[in-house]
C-alpha cells in the first residue's frame, strides 16, 4: 500500500491563525474529560438516589426508580442527545429559549446539552449498580441497624451504602470508562470532542494513520490512567472481608 | 466513417494485445480479475447515492461509467464485471490506497494534502462555498454575519475557510461545527444558526429537501471554490490515462450537459426532488478545460 | 418491662406462627426462649422490637405500646438491644466504629465520649486489644462479644438475644455465655433464644418452652428441667440433654 506518512503532520499550520493540528488535539482531549467528569459527577449523584429508591420498600418509590432507569436506558444515546439539544430547548418559555440557543455561546448551550444527556443516561446505569451492591449485603445488616435505632436515611448512609459502593467499584470503573467513550456523541452537536479533532484533522491533512493513531494512544493513556486510578481507590478503601462484584 | 471506424477498432485491438504483455498496476488487475471495483457513497445527491437497490446513481456514477466504459475499450474486453463498494468520507482514501477500490467517484474535492496519498482525474465538478439562509434574515453576504451563530460540517473546506475568515477579520462570529449536512441544515432550521456556510451544491440540495424550499436563499460571494475528482491510486500513470480520457471524451461529446439537466434540473429519485442548479460558469469552464489540478493550484 | 397480650402472626395466609401470645417479662429478669427449630421462638423475640411486625395483640415494651401504629418505632429500638445469631457487624467499620456508630448517630453522644464508652464496653467484653481491627479479623465469639459491646453502647433497658451461640463453634460459646452471665448478674432484663440449657439451668429465672407458636411451659428452670408438665417438653428435653446425638 503506498501510504504517505507524515508524522509532521502534527506540528504543521491548520491555517487558522497561529494553531497547528496538536492544539486541535489538546483542545479535543479537553472537551472529551471536561464533558465526562462533569457527566460523571452528575450520574453518581442522580444514579446513587435512584440505586437506593429502587431498594426502598414502598413500591410507588422504586417504582420512581424502575421507570427511570427503563426509560433512558433503553433510548440510544444518540436519540437522548438530540432530544437534550433539539427539541427540549423548544418547548422553553420563549426569552429562555432564544437565550439558550443564541444567547449562549454555542459551545456552552452544547456543553450544557452533553452533560445533561451523559450525566441522565449514565445515572441509569449507576442506580443499577448502586442497587445490586445494596442488594448483595446480607438482610442482617438492614436488621442490625434497624435494631439500633438507625434511621432509614441514617442505615443508608452509614450502613448500606458504604459497603455497597466499595462492592461495586470494578462494575463502576468500567461505567467510568465507559462515559469518556459516550462523551464523543458531543460530535452530533459539533462540539469537537477528542474523537470528532481527529476526524477533522484525518479529513484536512488526509494522513488518516497519523491522525487516529494519535488519538488512540490518546484513549489508551486515557484509559490506563483512569482504571489505575479506580484501582488505587479499590486499595485505599479496601477493608478485610468484604469482597467486590465481578473482582477483577 | 464505417471504414475508418473498424480500422481504428483494428489499430486499437492491434495496439491493445500488443501492450498486453505490459499492462501493470490496476489495468492489469482489472484484466486478470475481469472486475473494476466503484467505490461511491450512500448520499451524496446528487453525485453519488443509493436511491432505491444497491446500485448506485447520480451524476458522479455517470462519470464512473464513462471511465469503465473507456477502460472496457481500452482492455478489449466488454464483459468486464462491475463491483460497488460503499465509501465513507473516513474510508474512501484508505481504500483506494490499499486496493479495494479502483476508482472512486463521490463528491471528493481535489486538494494537495490528498495528492500526497492519492492521484486525481480529471475534474468533473465545479463548486464555490456559499451560505444558506432564511430569506427573511438579512444576510446578503459573509460580512452580516459579524457576532452572528453560524454553522458549517465538520471536516469540510468550508468550516476551516470561515474560521480562517472569522479570525483575520476579527468578525466575532460563533462558529458550529455540525457532524454531518443533515445536522447543520437542522441547526440552521431550529435557529441556533443563522446561516449554512457550505459547497453550494449541497447547499441547493439540502434546500430542496426543506419543507418549504421558497424560504431560503443561497447568498454571498464565492468564498473559494473547489473542484471535484475521482480518485484512483497514484504512481499508475496507465490507469490515470485511460481514466482521463474518459472524461475529455464525455465533456467533448456532449454528453456531460444531458447528464447534468438530469441530475441537477430534473426530479431525480428516489423523491422526486428537483435541485434546480443551473450550471455554474466555473464548471462549464472545466468542461471547455478538462484538468486534474486542484482549484488552489491553479 | 415486656408484655404481650394475645399477640398473633401469620406468614402468608396459612402458616400461623404465633398464636395467642400472653406473656409477661419483669424488669431485671432473665428469661430463656426454647423449643424445637420451627417452633417460633426467633419470631417471637424479632417482634419484641419489631423486627417482625405482628398482625394482631398488644405488645407493651417499657410502657410504650409499640404494636400502635402511631408509636415511633425507633425510639423503642434504642431501648432494647439485640444481639443476632449471626453477630451481624459492619464490616466496612472497625469495632471501635460498629460501637460507637449508633451513641453519636442515634444518641447524638460526642465522638469522644462515645470512645470513652466504647473502650469501656470492649473492657467488659474482654477485648480492648482489639478496638482497632476489622470484624473479619476476629474470630466468631469475638466478634458475637464486640456485638453484645454494641447493643450495650446504647444504655439499653432489655437485651434480646437471637441464639447467640448457635453460629459459633464449641470452644467459643464459654466465652459468649461468660459475658451473658455477667450482664444478667448486673439486673439486666433479657429475653434469650438458646438452646444452650446449662445457661437456662443456671442463670435464667424462667424457662419459657415454645412449640408450634404456642406457650406450652412457662416455668422455674428447677421446675422445668425436673418436671416438665407437657409432654412435647418432655420429648424435647430428651433430646436436646442426650448426652450424644446419634
Amino acid at each position: 500500500m503506498n501510504y504517505h506518512w507524515d508524522w509532521g503532520i502534527f506540528f504543521k499550520s491548520t491555517g487558522i491563525g497561529q494553531e497547528i493540528y496538536l492544539h486541535w488535539f489538546i483542545t479535543g482531549l479537553g472537551w472529551t474529560v471536561a464533558l465526562s467528569l462533569s457527566g460523571w459527577l452528575i450520574a453518581m449523584l442522580l444514579g446513587t438516589v435512584l440505586g437506593v429508591l429502587r431498594t426502598l420498600p414502598q413500591r410507588s418509590l422504586s417504582a420512581i426508580g424502575t421507570a427511570y432507569v427503563n426509560l433512558f436506558r433503553n433510548v440510544p444515546l444518540l436519540v437522548q442527545l438530540f432530544v437534550w439539544y433539539f427539541i427540549v430547548p423548544d418547548y422553553l418559555p420563549e426569552p429562555i429559549q432564544t437565550w439558550f440557543k443564541q444567547g449562549l455561546k454555542p459551545e456552552i448551550s452544547g456543553f450544557i446539552s452533553v452533560v445533561a444527556c451523559l450525566g441522565l443516561f449514565t445515572a441509569a446505569r449507576v442506580c443499577e449498580q448502586v442497587r445490586t451492591g445494596i442488594q448483595a449485603l446480607p438482610r442482617g445488616q438492614i436488621n442490625a441497624a434497624l435494631a439500633l435505632g438507625l434511621n432509614p436515611w441514617k442505615t443508608y448512609r452509614h450502613v448500606l451504602l458504604p459497603q455497597a459502593f466499595r462492592i461495586i467499584i470494578p462494575p463502576l470503573t468500567s461505567e467510568f470508562l465507559n462515559i469518556f467513550k459516550n462523551s464523543s456523541v458531543a460530535s452530533l452537536i459539533g462540539l469537537m470532542d477528542l474523537l470528532a479533532q481527529t476526524k477533522q484533522t484525518a479529513e484536512f491533512t488526509a494522513n488518516l494513520f497519523e491522525a487516529f493513531t494519535l488519538a488512540t494512544l490518546i484513549y489508551f493513556t486515557l484509559n490506563m490512567s483512569l482504571m489505575l486510578m479506580m484501582r488505587w481507590l479499590e486499595k485505599r478503601v479496601k477493608v478485610p472481608g468484604l469482597i467486590s462484584l465481578g473482582g477483577k | 466513417m464505417k471504414k475508418s471506424l473498424l480500422v481504428s477498432l483494428a489499430i486499437a485491438s492491434l495496439f491493445s494485445t500488443a501492450q498486453a504483455a505490459e499492462l501493470t498496476g490496476t489495468l492489469k488487475k482489472i484484466k486478470e480479475s475481469g472486475t473494476v471495483v466503484l467505490g461511491h457513497r450512500d448520499s451524496s445527491i446528487p453525485f453519488s447515492y443509493l436511491a432505491d437497490g444497491s446500485k448506485p446513481v447520480g451524476f458522479s456514477v455517470d462519470i464512473a461509467n464513462a471511465i469503465i466504459d473507456e477502460v472496457k475499450k481500452e482492455l478489449g474486453l466488454p464483459a468486464i464485471k462491475v463491483q460497488y463498494n460503499l465509501v465513507t468520507s473516513q474510508t474512501r482514501i484508505p481504500l483506494v490506497q490499499n486496493g479495494t477500490v479502483d476508482v472512486e467517484c463521490g463528491s471528493t474535492t481535489n486538494n494537495i494534502e490528498r495528492q500526497q496519498q492519492v492521484a486525481f482525474t480529471n475534474g468533473f465538478f465545479k463548486i464555490g462555498t456559499r451560505l444558506l439562509t432564511k430569506k427573511t434574515s438579512g444576510i446578503k453576504d459573509f460580512a452580516d454575519l459579524a457576532g452572528k451563530n453560524l454553522v458549517t460540517t465538520a471536516g469540510t473546506t468550508s468550516e476551516r475557510q470561515i474560521k480562517k475568515l472569522n479570525e483575520e477579520k476579527k468578525l466575532g462570529m460563533n462558529i458550529i461545527s455540525a457532524k454531518d449536512h443533515g445536522e447543520s441544515f437542522l441547526m440552521l432550521e431550529s435557529g441556533r444558526a443563522v446561516a449554512f456556510m457550505m459547497d453550494d451544491v449541497l447547499l441547493a440540495g439540502e434546500m430542496a429537501k426543506a419543507k418549504n424550499p421558497a424560504d431560503w436563499a443561497i447568498v454571498g460571494t464565492p468564498q473559494s471554490s473547489e473542484i471535484y475528482g475521482c480518485m484512483v491510486r497514484k504512481d499508475d500513470p496507465a490507469f490515470k490515462a485511460v481514466a482521463d480520457r474518459a472524461l475529455v471524451n464525455f465533456f467533448k461529446s456532449g454528453r456531460v450537459n444531458a447528464s447534468y439537466t438530469k441530475w441537477f434540473q430534473q426530479p431525480i429519485p428516489p423523491k422526486g426532488l428537483n435541485m434546480n442548479f443551473t450550471m455554474s460558469e466555473g464548471l462549464k469552464a472545466l468542461i471547455a478545460k478538462p484538468t486534474d489540478k486542484s482549484a488552489e493550484q491553479m | 418491662m415486656i408484655r404481650f397480650n394475645k399477640v398473633n402472626k401469620w406468614f402468608g395466609r396459612d402458616h400461623h406462627v404465633l398464636k395467642n401470645i400472653t406473656l409477661e417479662v419483669k424488669q431485671g429478669e432473665v428469661v430463656v426462649v426454647c423449643g424445637p427449630s420451627g417452633s417460633g421462638k426467633s419470631t417471637l423475640i424479632r417482634t419484641i422490637n419489631q423486627l417482625e411486625p405482628v398482625n394482631d395483640g398488644v405488645i407493651i415494651v417499657d410502657g410504650i405500646t409499640i404494636t400502635d401504629p402511631k408509636t415511633n418505632i425507633n425510639k423503642v429500638r434504642e431501648e432494647v438491644g439485640f444481639v443476632f445469631q449471626h453477630f451481624n457487624l459492619y464490616p466496612h467499620l472497625t469495632v471501635l466504629e460498629n460501637i460507637t456508630l449508633a451513641p453519636i448517630q442515634v444518641r447524638k453522644m460526642e465522638k469522644a465520649a462515645a470512645e470513652q464508652l466504647g473502650v469501656e464496653l470492649l473492657e467488659r467484653v474482654g477485648l480492648l486489644n482489639k478496638k482497632d481491627v476489622y470484624p473479619a479479623q476476629l474470630s466468631g465469639g469475638q466478634q458475637q462479644r464486640v456485638a453484645i459491646a454494641r447493643g450495650l453502647a446504647m444504655r439499653p433497658k432489655v437485651m434480646l438475644f437471637d441464639e447467640p451461640t448457635s453460629a459459633l463453634d464449641p470452644e467459643m460459646i464459654g466465652e459468649v455465655l461468660k459475658v451473658m452471665q455477667d450482664l444478667a448478674e448486673s439486673g439486666m432484663t433479657m429475653v434469650v433464644v438458646t438452646h444452650e440449657m446449662g445457661f437456662a439451668r443456671e442463670v435464667s429465672d424462667r424457662v419459657i418452652f415454645l412449640d408450634h407458636g404456642e406457650i406450652l411451659e412457662d416455668a422455674k428452670p428447677e421446675d422445668f428441667f425436673t418436671n416438665p408438665q407437657h409432654e412435647r417438653a418432655k420429648q424435647f428435653l430428651r433430646q436436646i440433654l442426650a448426652p450424644m446425638h446419634q
